[in-house]
Parts: structure tokens; C-alpha cells; sequence
């Protein structure tokens, strides 16, 4: 926002209204929507005004209005509160307001403030509050006034801050209400309108969510992923509602891994008829070949796919799509959700994958997942500091190896897999070596018997934000091991696409899909999703690929439009506004989070048995009861002409 | 054990204990309405709250559910908390005119009139119900469908599941607006609820003829007795 005339934002005051200039650069709320001028924003961290024709107490009446709804009536003061001020607003606005409404309006938001039960209210109100003590003469005049307030026409937004962070943006607030009062079925419809694999979700999402609960400030985040299990494995699974009208239009999709699995279901329910072809002989992608069966159990992830194709999706698996062109004549469009499934070079020296006791970290789980046999090893070395690499140092112990050790060239603190990930590691028994890396494999009659290493030193930041790992001259050693695993990092196989020279798909320098994030690439027919144009990322995050991708597809199919969807950009005017976790209300009491029981470290180890097991609906419900309700509410008004 | 003061008295009691606990132990009676101290706290009706003195600013929070802690010095009638119990209270009220426990709340606190009314069913949400067949039936047939984003009902209510229900009355006993009501008459249990009107059947005992309990209640605590079903032919009177 350019001219601001007033603003309450983030709780500092700045007025321009009798003349003064105030630059207002701080002040994050969107300028413009969808090319239109923003004339006043309001939401849960105050009011900004930027034209003078903007009528105020209207404003508020539309805010309250909208925030009453969302009340969840858990506290009377809050549910009762909120729904009281709506009325008396709405009553002014219509020209029946009392003299003496103004006064308990400030008396009541003061109240909802102090003593209501969760933070939707008590933040709800402050807003409203900004603008009875700043704005009070237009509050007094409107209440006294007996003529009705022109109708207001404004763009609406409800988020929260683990809504936000969530790459699928999944009602978080809403299933945990319905969890804390034991709705499962319920919670499991919210859940699956945007999340097509909730079981697989609520056992490995890495959950960006928690990262972003308001609760860290306060003691722990929810264990809002352990918990979105509940109602996954309980809730009864009903059809989702889809387009009353079938599409003729034929669509492919290549992957049936969570990108493509996504992108099926948004389009079946769309009405399109959906082909997904998977040159695997199971679906899942990476879920499958990569997640261990103790982490994902092979049913549950079998069951998902079951309830995608139930809904109109023909899955052909042990298809592999030779050139994507040959696709093009019998359907309208194609996405590509391949995955990223090759192994990176890994750059040791006297790497032969013919020795006896090498192997790349994918093709080992893809082997033990597909049942094939991988023999046990004495010794092992694990190259690397992901999710994968703990994957692969954990599924070596299942199968019987006796010492496993994972190397990674930076330290404990730089490494990206999952803490519980690593923490389950540490307590099965695998061993972490830090700061080095193997740079040349010893062998002896084509067997493998140990890595030469070099020691590393963290030294500048990189691109990434991290501390780059230098090797220490003169530091090599010798790590005996019969069996090396890298993993490094995976690439996309894209040698089935277009190369001709009229249609050739655009690649990026990592030899990924050249995409936007709504997954339109260069060729118009063509679209792509999940790791083969992000590069190796996680299992929620190639949904949302997915999903974007399957809107734009549809954007393509229906109305012939490349462009990114409408909605989006509405809501990508909403994310300048920096949906922090700051809060104003009233701190709550500290209270214990609650973990779900895990098998214990001697006794998974000799199986593939699920470690981790659901919440019972009791201490789920409890634990969902920690949750703060943080929706905030944010209503925008456009400069009108 | 942790140290605390409540309206200036010292208190001592065990780690974890409410405010509403310390509060008794103290002597010091807090008005409640939505608490039972057989089931877990809801903070739901906002009546029992009190005022915590705390730099910088003191906070007001429900002594039900809040816990305790070391030094905490706790006031039940500052003018905070006093205000904020008074507003509670007027809410409740407004919503609900002629309860006799509301009525009451209102008397102890010197309130006249409330300055406002609400739109609202008898039930004030407080969730006894609720807790009463959750926690102590057992049968969880009452639950609470909250208001909230793209909910296909838009108003908060709690809702009975009759075939979970086993007819025991208990909801209507506990709740303080008779919003749920009970009449029995003619081997019929009638269960009046805000959303719904229920019909049990009531047992005949086999010697005496007179009905004693619904059907779907002794079933239930043949189940959970591991009894067989025929133990529960006689009414208490009949039993030797």
C-alpha cells in the first residue's frame, strides 16, 4: 500500500488523517488485488485505510459478520460474544442503532478479548477494537444515524499459520475441532477435500504445518500429523462430491506416484476421464519404492490408490510410456509426474556396480520393497544426511546386516531428514559419522571392502543457507565396509519426452521439467508436477504440484487458457501479508504434548512391522484440544472505479 | 507442592492442580456453572474466571482448567475479574432467560436485567451432557458439532447418536436450562433433546410388572458386567 491514510497494523498507530504524511512502508497487507487497488484491509492484527470513502463502521459490520461465522462455540463468551456484536453492527449499519450501542460494543470486544477459550476471538476482536477507539465519532454518527450504510463489497480470505505453511493448505483447525470432539468420519471429509492421501499423510508428511503452530511459542506444536491419522484410519471413507457433468476430454497422466495420484483424483471429480499409467507393477512412486513398510505399511498405501480409482480413475500399471507424443492422439492433454528416480553421480572414485556389495540407496529400498532378495552384509556405509539415507540405514538393519554407519559430509545440526526420522535411527542401533565422505571405493576380487574417506570442515554459507563442507588436506582414512549405499539425491528420467526439434520440452540446469508452479511447461498440451520438474522434494509437496497442475490442465481443457487459476491469485495477494504467528490474546496455560507409542527399538528392528501406532480417539481428542483455533480472518475492499 | 496466594490467602497444593482447587482449599468460593468436579473442565460457560496479577499486565483466566503455579497470587474479586465474571454471566442470560441456576449466578453477583438479547435454543453449550456420557456412562452418544469454516451446519450444537444412546437420563439430569428433558409414562421413555425427540422402551420386571429401566440401559450394563442378559429380569425391589 502506497497512501496510507490510517493504519492499526501489528499494533502501531499511524494516522494521516488530519494531513500529515507518515510513510507506511512497513506495513505488510496487500496493495493491489487482481489489479485493483486495495482501499482498506482488515484482519486479526489490526485495520489499514487508504482511501477516505471507505466506511469504516460498514467495514467492521462485514468483519464480524464473516469472524462470527467461524466461531466455534467451545466458549460462550466467544461463540455468543461475536454473534451479539454482529447483530448490534449489523443493526447500525441498517439505521437502527442506539446512542448507547458504541459504549457496550467497546465494553463486549474488550470482554471477548480477556476471557475467551481458544485465540480466534480473543485475536478476532482486536481489529474491531482499533476501530471503536480510532474511528469513534463515525461509530457514534452511523448510531445515531437512521439511514442504512451502502452495501459493501469486499474479497474475503481464511487462513492460519499451519494452514499457510502447509503445501496443500488443509483445514488444520477445522479436522482438529472435529478430532477433539471424537468426528472422525467428519474430520476425514475435510481432510480429503484437498489431501487424496491421508493415511499415507498422517504416517510420513513431514509436517511444515507443526513447524508453523502458534502452540511452539506458547510449550510444543500439535501433533497435528500423528493426529490427522486418526480420523485416516478411522473415519469411514464416503465419495467426494463431484461435477454433475462428465467431460468427454481424455487426460494422461504419467506417475502414479503423490503428484500424479493428486492431479487423478482433482480431475476425475472434475469429470475428466483420467488415465494414470505407472511403468511400476505398484502404484505410489516414491511412497512406495522409497518409504519402508515400518514407516508405510503396503496396504495402507494399496488402500489409497483403491479409493482414487474408485472415483473414476483408470490406474494401467507396468506401462511405460515409450515417447509422450504417442500419447497425444487419444488424449487432450498429458502430465508428466514421473518422479525423480535416478540416482545422482555420486562421484566416488572406482565406483563398478558390478562389485559385489554396491548399490544406489533407491535401488536398495525399490529391491527390498518389491520383495526381491538383497542379501545381508557384515558392515555397511551409508552415504548421506536425508530421509533417504536414514530409509536405507534402517531397512539394513531389517534385513539382517549387523553395523550400520551413515557419513555425511556436514554435521548433525545441517542435516535435512526428519529428527524423529534420525532420533528412531539412533535408538535401532545405526551409527552416524559426521563431517566426511567417502571419495574412493577399495575392492578386492569384485567385492566391495571398505571406502577411502576424507574428513570435511564446515566453512562459508552456501546457496542453501548452510555451512559448505570443505575437505581437511591430508585427513584420508579407510572405513572398512562390504557394502556402500549413496544416497545423494535422485534425478528425473526424462528420455521419453518430446526432443525434436519442433517440440521439445525446456529442462532446467538439474535436468528437471522446466515448470511454473501451476505446472505449465513450453508445450502447451503438456504439463508437469512433483519431483520430475521440483527436483527431489516431499510427499506433500508433490501433491500440491499435482494438484496446481491439474487445475491449470483443467483451465487448458475447459476454457483453452494457459494462465495460472484466478483463485490463486487472490490468495497469492493475501501471502504478502505475513501470516506470523504473532498473537495478541491472552497467554494460555502450558500444556503437555502428546506423542503416539512406538514399538520398541529391539524388538522393530527384527521386522518390518509398523513402528509407530495410531492415537486412540481419547488422547487424540485431548491432545487436538491443545489446538489455539488461529483462523484469521481477512477481509479486503477495492478502490471502487 | 507449589505456594500461591488466593484474594491474599496462602495456599499450598500439588503441581498441576486447577486454580479452582487452590481456590477451595483456601476457602475462597469461585461461582461456577459448566464445571462438575466429576468430569474433565470445559471452560466453556467463562464464570469461574479470576484474575492472575502478573507483569506486565495481569491476565484473567478460567480457574477450572488453569493450572497452578509457584507465587501465583490470584484474585477472585478485582474489579477484572468481577467485570468480566458480570459480562459472562449477562451472556448467559440473555440466553437463556428462565433458568433458575443462571438466575441465581446472576443474584449472587447483584445483576439486574441483562442489556441484551440473544436469538438461542435452551442449550447454552456448556457441554455437561456431553462430558457426563463421555466420561461417566461411558456410552458417548452426545457430541459437539462446532460451528466453523465451510461447516454445512452453521450453528454450534450438541447432538445425540440414538442408537449409542442407552436411554439412562443422565444428560437430562445434569443439565442446568432443561434442555434436555426425560419423562417416562407407559413403558416409554421420552428423551427431549434441542434437535431431537427420542422413544426408549422400558423393561417390565417379570414379577412385579412394573417398568424400571429402558431395555437399551440394562443391555448395556449386562455388556459391561459380563452378566447374562436374565440377571436383569427383577427390578431392585423384586431382587432378594
Amino acid at each position: 500500500m502506497n497512501e496510507v491514510m490510517f493504519s492499526s497494523w501489528g499494533g502501531t498507530i499511524v494516522d494521516n488523517r488530519s494531513g500529515r504524511s507518515t510513510p507506511a512502508t512497513e506495513i505488510k497487507v496487500p496493495s493491489a488485488v487482481a489489479g485493483k487497488d486495495v482501499a482498506a484491509f482488515i484482519s486479526w492484527d489490526g485495520l489499514v485505510i487508504s482511501d477516505n470513502n471507505v466506511d469504516v463502521v460498514a467495514l467492521a459490520n462485514a468483519y464480524m459478520a464473516e469472524a462470527a461465522h467461524l466461531a466455534c462455540g467451545e466458549c460462550s463468551m466467544g461463540y455468543k460474544g461475536t454473534h451479539v456484536i454482529s447483530e448490534i453492527l449489523t443493526r447500525i449499519t441498517n439505521g437502527q442503532g442506539k446512542p448507547e450501542d458504541i459504549d457496550f460494543l467497546v465494553e463486549l470486544s474488550d470482554s471477548i478479548q480477556k476471557n475467551v477459550k481458544c485465540d480466534f476471538c480473543a485475536n478476532t476482536v482486536i481489529p474491531l477494537r482499533d476501530a471503536l477507539k480510532n474511528f469513534r465519532t463515525a461509530f457514534d454518527t452511523a448510531a445515531a444515524s437512521k439511514e442504512a450504510a451502502l452495501k459493501l463489497d469486499y474479497i474475503k480470505k481464511v487462513t492460519a499459520p499451519c494452514q499457510e505453511a502447509c503445501p496443500i493448505h488443509q483445514d488444520i483447525p477445522g479436522y482438529l475441532e472435529l478430532i477433539r470432539n471424537r468426528r472422525n468420519t467428519e474430520a476425514l471429509e475435510v481432510i480429503r477435500r484437498t489431501n487424496c492421501l491421508p493415511r499415507v499423510t498422517g504416517r510420513t508428511c513431514v509436517a511444515f504445518c507443526e513447524k508453523n503452530c502458534v502452540r511452539k511459542d506458547i510449550d510444543t506444536p500439535l501433533s497435528i500429523r500423528a493426529l490427522k491419522r486418526v480420523p485416516a484410519d478411522l473415519g469411514i471413507i464416503k465419495p467426494l462430491n463431484s461435477d454433475k457433468i462428465s467431460k468427454k476430454d481424455k487426460v494422461a497422466i504419467i506417475g502414479a506416484g503423490p503428484a500424479g495420484l493428486s492431479a487423478a483424483q482433482y480431475l476425475s471429480i472434475k469429470g475428466y476421464q483420467v488415465y494414470l499409467f505407472d511403468e511400476q507393477e505398484t502404484a505410489g512412486g516414491m511412497t512406495f519404492s522409497g518409504i519402508p513398510a515400518y514407516r508405510l505399511p503396503r496396504n495402507v498405501l494399496s488402500g489409497e490408490v483403491d479409493v482414487i480409482a474408485s472415483q473414476g480413475t483408470q490406474v494401467r500399471l507396468n506401462t511405460r510410456i515409450r515417447h509422450v507424443e504417442e500419447l497425444r492422439g487419444k488424449y487432450k492433454a498429458v502430465l508428466v509426474a514421473s518422479g525423480a528416480h535416478q540416482s545422482r553421480d555420486n562421484g566416488i572414485d572406482n565406483w563398478n556396480k558390478d562389485y559385489d556389495g554396491l548399490m544406489e540407496g533407491v535401488e536398495f529400498l525399490h529391491a527390498v520393497s518389491s520383495g526381491k532378495p538383497v542379501a545381508p552384509k557384515q558392515k555397511i556405509l551409508v552415504v548421506g544426511g536425508g530421509n533417504t539415507a536414514i530409509d536405507c540405514a534402517r531397512t539394513a538393519l531389517r534385513i539382517g546386516c549387523k553395523e550400520v554407519t551413515v557419513v555425511y559430509r556436514r554435521s548433525r545440526h545441517e542435516m535435512p531428514a526428519r529428527d524423529e526420522e534420525v532420533k528412531a535411527a539412533v535408538e535401532e542401533g545405526v551409527k552416524f559419522l559426521f563431517l566426511a565422505v567417502p571419495v574412493k571405493i577399495q575392492s578386492q576380487n569384485g567385492k566391495v571392502v571398505g571406502a577411502e574417506c576424507i574428513r570435511m570442515e564446515l566453512g562459508e554459507q552456501d546457496a542453501s543457507g548452510r555451512r559448505k563442507p570443505v575437505p581437511v588436506k591430508g585427513s584420508e582414512f579407510v572405513f572398512a565396509a562390504d557394502m556402500v549405499l549413496p544416497a545423494i539425491g535422485e534425478t528425473p528420467d526424462l528420455t521419453f519426452l518430446p526432443q525434436g526439434k519442433q517440440a521439445k520440452v525446456e529442462v532446467t540446469s538439474w535436468n528437471s521439467i522446466k515448470a511454473d508452479e501451476n505446472g505449465i511447461t513450453n508445450i502447451p498440451w503438456l504439463f508437469a508436477a512433483g519431483d520430475c520438474a521440483s527436483g527431489p522434494a516431499t510427499v506433500v509437496e508433490a501433491m500440491a504440484s499435482g494438484h496446481k497442475a491439474a487445475e491449470s490442465m483443467d483451465l487448458y481443457l475447459n476454457k483453452n487458457k494457459i494462465a495460472r487459476p484466478e483463485s490463486e491469485a487472490v490468495d497469492s495477494a493475501f501471502h504478502d501479508v505475513g501470516l506470523s504467528r504473532s498473537r495478541r490474546g491472552p497467554k494460555p496455560a502450558v500444556e503437555a504434548r502428546a506423542y503416539p507409542h512406538e514399538m520398541n527399538a529391539e524388538d522393530r528392528v527384527k521386522n518390518f512391522e509398523e513402528v509407530e501406532e495410531c492415537f486412540n480417539v481419547q488422547v487424540a481428542s485431548r491432545e487436538a484440544d491443545r489446538c489455539l483455533r488461529c483462523y484469521r480472518v481477512m477481509l479486503i475492499v477495492t478502490r471502487q472505479g | 507442592m507449589v505456594k500461591l496466594t488466593v484474594d491474599n490467602k496462602p495456599v499450598e497444593i500439588e503441581e498441576g492442580a486447577t486454580i479452582l482447587a487452590a481456590a477451595a482449599k483456601a476457602g475462597v468460593t469461585i461461582p461456577t456453572l459448566c464445571y462438575n468436579e466429576e468430569l474433565s473442565p470445559a471452560g466453556a460457560c467463562r464464570v469461574c474466571v479470576v484474575e492472575i496479577a502478573c507483569t506486565p499486565k495481569s491476565i484473567t483466566v478460567t480457574s477450572c482448567n488453569y493450572p497452578v503455579a509457584e507465587g501465583m497470587v490470584v484474585l477472585t474479586k478485582s474489579e477484572n475479574a468481577i467485570k468480566a465474571r458480570k459480562l459472562a454471566v449477562e451472556m448467559l442470560m440473555a440466553q437463556h432467560p428462565h433458568s433458575d441456576k443462571i438466575a441465581k449466578l446472576a443474584q449472587t453477583l447483584s445483576m439486574g436485567e441483562p442489556r441484551f438479547s440473544v436469538n438461542s435454543e435452551e442449550c447454552i453449550l456448556c457441554r455437561l451432557c456431553v462430558r457426563t456420557c463421555q466420561e461417566v456412562v461411558g456410552a458417548g452418544a452426545i457430541t459437539f458439532v462446532a460451528q466453523g469454516l465451510e461447516r454445512e451446519n452453521r450453528e454450534a450444537a450438541v447432538v445425540w447418536n440414538q442408537d449409542k444412546c442407552i436411554a439412562c437420563g443422565s444428560c437430562a439430569y445434569i443439565c442446568p436450562t432443561q434442555a434436555v428433558t426425560l419423562n417416562d409414562n407407559q413403558g416409554t421413555r421420552t428423551i427431549c433433546t434441542p434437535s431431537t425427540k427420542m422413544e426408549f422402551k422400558l423393561k417390565a420386571c417379570t414379577k412385579c410388572g412394573n417398568h424400571y429401566a429402558p431395555e437399551k440401559q440394562l443391555e448395556y450394563m449386562a455388556r459391561t458386567s459380563h452378566l447374562p442378559i436374565e440377571k436383569f429380569d427383577l427390578c431392585p425391589d423384586c431382587r432378594d
